[in-house]
């Protein structure tokens, strides 16, 4: 013990005497000239450990230098078992923070007794530590080796074969562990650098098992790193050989397993082997690259079985059927994996990527391409419908192993790959697709128009005989569009009216989760994938308008339109999946996305409707009441038919909008607040050519309508109506208080025809277009009184016209118009007025604040000449009006 | 360049040396003394190398001139190996106190390549030799008591011949 406990001062001292001592070595050697301190420690470090032993037992100097910690640390480092951590961890756990004297010397005790233990062998020596330092009182110490020993316990039978994972990071003791890995390892490497690679090596012949065969070839690797001496490179290239001999044999075992499908045993005996080897990438790479499922990827479907011959379409039942051949396939190779594979082997990566390399892709790429060649349109349905079947498929996949959370990310990654070279075509040919359908549908109604129009006479009259189904289609339309105002923004449950709505409200509450919806429909493959049942508001919408709409075909068809409409919400649809992949494509695939809806709004827009609206307001600037004899009751017809086209046309407008809502904005296509998206601009644009076209029409109807104004009053308007004494027929002598038939009918045809307008247009274009209305049957009003001569018994007639009128008026909730009807009103009452009371109404006359303002006492006067007895009462109004002093001239 | 910049060095003995100065400063003590003073075009003095063993190094940084630099300070990671190229084998094959003043040399005048190719030679002089022999050649006095002997060689028994 004395010897031992000299031991701590030891090293301390030479560090004083390391000069003294090599001058006495140098004066002693006199000629001789001798290394300083520093560089015999260069040298040192170009010595191998046996070599830097042997040195260290020539003298305390060289021994100090030897023994220095960093030295074998970095020897065990490029083994790669030094854990710098570990190191620190232990130092702290020792001896806390501070380094101070006592526990240097602590360490250095707990150093020197080890050796002092015996040569029994690295596992015998750690006990004799712990007890030597609990026997010296240091309880401290104790922590660490104890925690040793039990480590020790654990493993293995043979230390040699965990050596390098057994080992321990501890400052001070990098000297010992690297011992200990040298004993262990050494005779094998000195064997196989000596003698080469050969099945006789003493490694092969000491152990049997390939498992712990392979675990010291691969520590044998790490310890070749530490291999300093001149022949290393030879060396380390024997120790190659001989690993790659036996990983050959291996992987050949391996392969051998796979095929004959001995899974459980051989395989994943010889998986563990090359694992523990390198890291087992060639069994790894040998599994992917002749995998049965790749081999055998002709037998999960062929591509012509994929496609039917005679309609050109493609079979979805069969890609689908293809799908899950190859998911059961990929299931079992995956449980294989499972199986034979270490799980600390990660590989799904690579092996799931080349599966969608080598197998999806092409079996993709030959179908599209056929299609392609044949039928576009078959070309369309399969990329999207093989697509959403591929997005399935990857959900019946197993994970492998403990391959986690981002697997599913990762097969969409995988899957997306195989359609990206797709994607452009598929893109390009979606849209040319769609804008050739969409323009032959509008050509081929035009032309079917002009045949229709040859035909007829005129086919604005063809709906003549129709008009109750019009008004009915006219109501239950209004309720239609009344609709879309609950349903659009939040798709909340709608209560409408409509018998049909109900499960149309329920479609459109879970249209939010059509897209899952379809899906699901796919995991089944009799299902076809993307026909799917009318569910929402826009399929509702096109039912009702079928049923509706039979007999209007006049100027634009609605029906062309829903078709359109369809056309490109398919369109959208199938474009629209591919989103999820993402990235360029994906951006990509929204634009086009984005290019399908203007290249929509732009041909139903300006190829169908705006031509068919420019088409009505021709046909009413051209109308002329009077050239049609025959003549309705009912209305104006071209207004009639302009007024419904402002309906359609609202109605179509409102179909793009839900279109709009429901496609783009509903699967997050577009933003709606990108006012510089181009979707967004062109639907504005459609709305406010729309609206031109409104106004025009309006306007050009309004003249119409007041010519049909025009047009009753003077035919219906008899003489007799306001001047009973002119009449030769003695019934109307008696002085009738009812309303004339001329004032009926103009309110009649004038508030059909503004009635309609409700609820279709906008408020504001609604109100001005009542204003304009108001104000124009008013001055032709004044023009049709100033032709009428009016008795004092008339008077009672005209009376009640004109509160008609006003009653009229009154509904249109415009005050400002309701003013000049309340001055007709009074106007009015000029006639009822006695000849014999001129003065009186010379008053009346004059009195300008009566009428509003509206007239000046000339126009009054104008309209006073008007009376039955105007030259009876002339002079005396004349001289009433000058006598109280007006100005009249 | 007409004719390669040269220097004069003044060996411990006082005899003056030509060198291109590029050879010169394979040293980094003579390359950062230039930098710092400037050329002076006076001889510098290399106070503890005399005149053969400050040829020999002349010889070898001349060997060497067009070697890359060095990579500075070495990491740990390079492998340490005694591989020495032939030229240097051959240029070291000199006495034993020739070898040991070249490293000084090139330990004092900081010529990295050359301090490690003397290392290198003097350990591959190590290799092979037991304690015994290593003092001789070193002419190292054993300062170990029999039993402290005793104890390293069971310490590391691993390193045993076999």
């Amino acid at each position: 013990m004395a010897k031992v406990k000299n031991g701590p001062g030891a090293p301390g001292k030479p560090r004083r005497d390391v000069l003294a001592s090599l001058k006495m070595a140098s004066m002693e050697g006199i000629s001789r000239a001798a290394l300083p301190a520093e560089i015999m420690s260069l040298v040192l470090d170009y010595l191998s450990p046996v070599d830097l032993i042997r040195a260290a037992r020539s003298s305390k100097l060289l021994r100090e230098m030897a023994y220095d910690d960093t030295r074998w640390v970095q020897k065990l480092r490029r083994m790669g078992c030094w854990n710098e951590l570990e190191a620190r961890k232990h130092v702290e756990e020792a001896f806390g923070t501070i380094a101070d004297r006592e526990s240097i010397e602590q360490q250095e005790r707990v150093k020197k007794p080890r050796p002092a233990s015996g040569s029994a062998g690295p596992a015998a020596t750690k006990p004799a530590i712990s007890l030597n330092t609990l026997s010296d009182g240091f309880d401290k110490i104790e922590l660490a080796p104890s925690a040793f020993t039990e480590l020790k316990n654990e493993t293995e039978t043979d230390p040699v074969l965990g050596v390098l994972a057994q080992t321990k990071s501890i400052r001070g003791e990098a000297r010992l562990e690297y011992g200990k890995i040298h004993a262990a390892l050494a005779p094998f490497y000195n064997d196989i650098t000596t003698s080469g690679a050969s099945p006789d090596s003493l490694l092969f012949k000491k152990y049997h098992d390939p498992l712990h065969q392979a675990k010291i070839l691969s520590q044998l690797q790490s310890f070749s790193k530490c291999d300093s001496t001149i022949q290393w490179r030879e060396n380390v290239a024997r120790l190659e050989s001989a690993t790659s001999i036996f990983e050959t044999a291996a992987i050949k075992e391996f392969r051998h397993g796979y095929e004959t499908d001995d899974i459980d045993d051989r395989m994943r005996k010889y998986a563990h082997v090359l694992y523990f080897l390198n890291g087992g990438s060639s069994a790894v790479e040998l599994f992917i690259h002749h995998n049965h499922l790749v081999t055998r990827k002709s037998e999960f479907g062929k591509v012509a079985d994929c496609i039917d011959a005679v309609s050109q379409r493609v079979k979805l039942e069969q890609t689908q059927a293809f799908f899950t051949r190859l998911s059961v396939a990929y299931n079992e190779e995956v449980s294989i994996i499972n199986r034979a594979f270490p799980p600390s082997l990660k590989f799904a990566t690579s092996f799931t990527q080349k599966v969608g390399q080598d197998v999806l892709y092409p079996f993709l790429t030959a179908i599209f391409d056929e299609l392609h060649r044949i039928n576009v349109e078959a070309y369309l349905t399969a990329v999207s419908g093989t697509f959403a079947q591929c997005l399935n498929f990857s959900d019946a996949l197993l994970p492998i192993q403990n391959f986690t959370d981002d697997f599913d990310a990762f097969l969409d990654n995988v899957i997306s790959k195989a359609y990206e070279p797709h994607m452009d075509l598929y893109l390009a040919e979606e849209l040319d697709h769609f804008r050739k359908g969409s323009e032959a549908a509008v050509e081929d109604w035009d032309r079917q128009l002009s045949e229709q129009a040859a035909s007829t006479e005129s086919f604005l009259m063809s709906n003549i005989n129709r008009q109750a189904d019009k008004r009915d289609f006219l109501t239950s339309f209004k309720k239609v569009i009344m609709a879309p105002v609950n349903i659009l923004p939040s798709f909340s449950t709608s209560k409408t009216s409509e018998p049909k709505s109900d499960d149309e409200s329920v479609a459109s509450d879970s249209s939010a989760l059509k897209s899952q919806k379809r899906f699901s429909t796919l995991s089944s493959p009799s299902t076809p994938p993307v026909v799917e049942p009318p569910s929402t508001e826009l399929a509702a919408k096109a039912a009702i308008m079928k049923s509706k709409l039979e007999g209007i075909r006049s100027i634009f068809s609605i029906e062309v339109a829903l078709g359109l409409v369809h056309s490109a919400k398919s369109s959208l649809e199938r474009a629209a999946q591919f989103v999820r992949i993402g990235g360029e494509s994906g951006v990509a695939v929204k634009q086009q996305c984005e290019e399908i809806f203007v290249s929509l709004l732009r041909i139903l827009g300006h190829g169908h409707l705006i031509v068919g609206f420019n088409k009505a307001v021709d046909h009413l600037s051209n109308y002329r009441p009077r050239e049609h004899s025959e003549r309705e009751q009912s209305g104006v017809e071209p207004l009639v038919t302009f007024l419904e086209l402002v309906n359609v046309g609202d109605l179509i407008l409102q179909m793009i909008d839900v279109f709009y809502e429901q496609e783009l904005i509903g699967s997050k296509l577009t933003d709606r607040n990108d006012f510089l998206d181009p979707a967004v601009k062109a639907k504005k644009k459609f709305e406010q050519n729309l609206d031109e076209r409104v106004a025009a029409g309006l306007n050009k109807g309004i003249n119409v309508l007041m010519e049909e104004v025009d047009y009753i009053l003077a035919t219906r308007q008899l003489a007799t109506d306001f001047n009973p004494s002119v009449s030769s027929d003695p019934h109307r002598r008696i002085m009738e208080v009812g309303v004339t038939e001329a004032a009926t009918s103009v309110v009649d045809v004038v508030s059909s025809h503004t009635q309609m307008l409700v609820g279709s247009t906008d408020k504001s274009t609604l109100d001005v277009f009542n204003q304009e209305v108001g104000l124009r049957l008013f001055t032709t009003l004044c023009k049709h009184l100033k032709r009428q001569r009016i008795s004092v018994e008339g008077s009672l007639r005209l009376i009640s016209d004109m509160n008609h009128y006003f009653n009229f008026i009154q509904r249109f909730r415009n005050n400002e118009l309701l003013l000049y009807f309340k001055a007709f009103r009074e106007l009015s009452q000029i006639y009822l007025i006695d000849p014999s009371d001129a003065k009186e109404l010379a008053t009346i006359i004059a009195d300008s604040g009566r009428f509003q303002g509206i007239w000046r006492v000339e126009e009054v006067i104008e309209f006073a000449e008007r009376r039955a007895d105007w030259y009876q009462v002339k002079r005396d109004v004349e001289r009433a009006m000058y006598g109280i002093g007006c100005n009249v001239m | 360049m007409a004719a390669t910049p040269t220097l004069i060095l003044t060996s411990s003995d006082g005899v003056d040396i030509t060198v291109d100065r590029d050879v010169a400063e394979r040293s980094l003590l003579i390359k950062n003394m230039l930098e710092d003073l400037g050329e002076t075009g006076e001889a510098i003095p290399i106070p503890n190398v005399n005149e053969a063993v400050l040829k020999k190094v002349i010889e070898w940084c001349t060997h060497h001139k067009s070697d890359p630099p060095s990579t500075g300070d070495d990491d740990d990671s390079r492998r340490k190996t005694t591989d020495i190229d032939e030229w240097d084998q051959k240029f070291m094959q000199v006495d034993q106190e020739m070898l040991f003043e070249i490293i000084l040399a090139a330990n004092y005048l900081d010529i990295k390549g050359l301090l490690d190719v003397g290392c290198k030679t003097v350990a591959n002089m190590i290799k092979g030799k037991s304690p015994e022999e290593i003092r001789k050649t070193f002419n190292i006095q054993n300062d170990f008591t029999p039993e402290e002997e005793d104890q390293i060689r069971r310490e590391n028994e691993w390193a045993e011949d076999r």
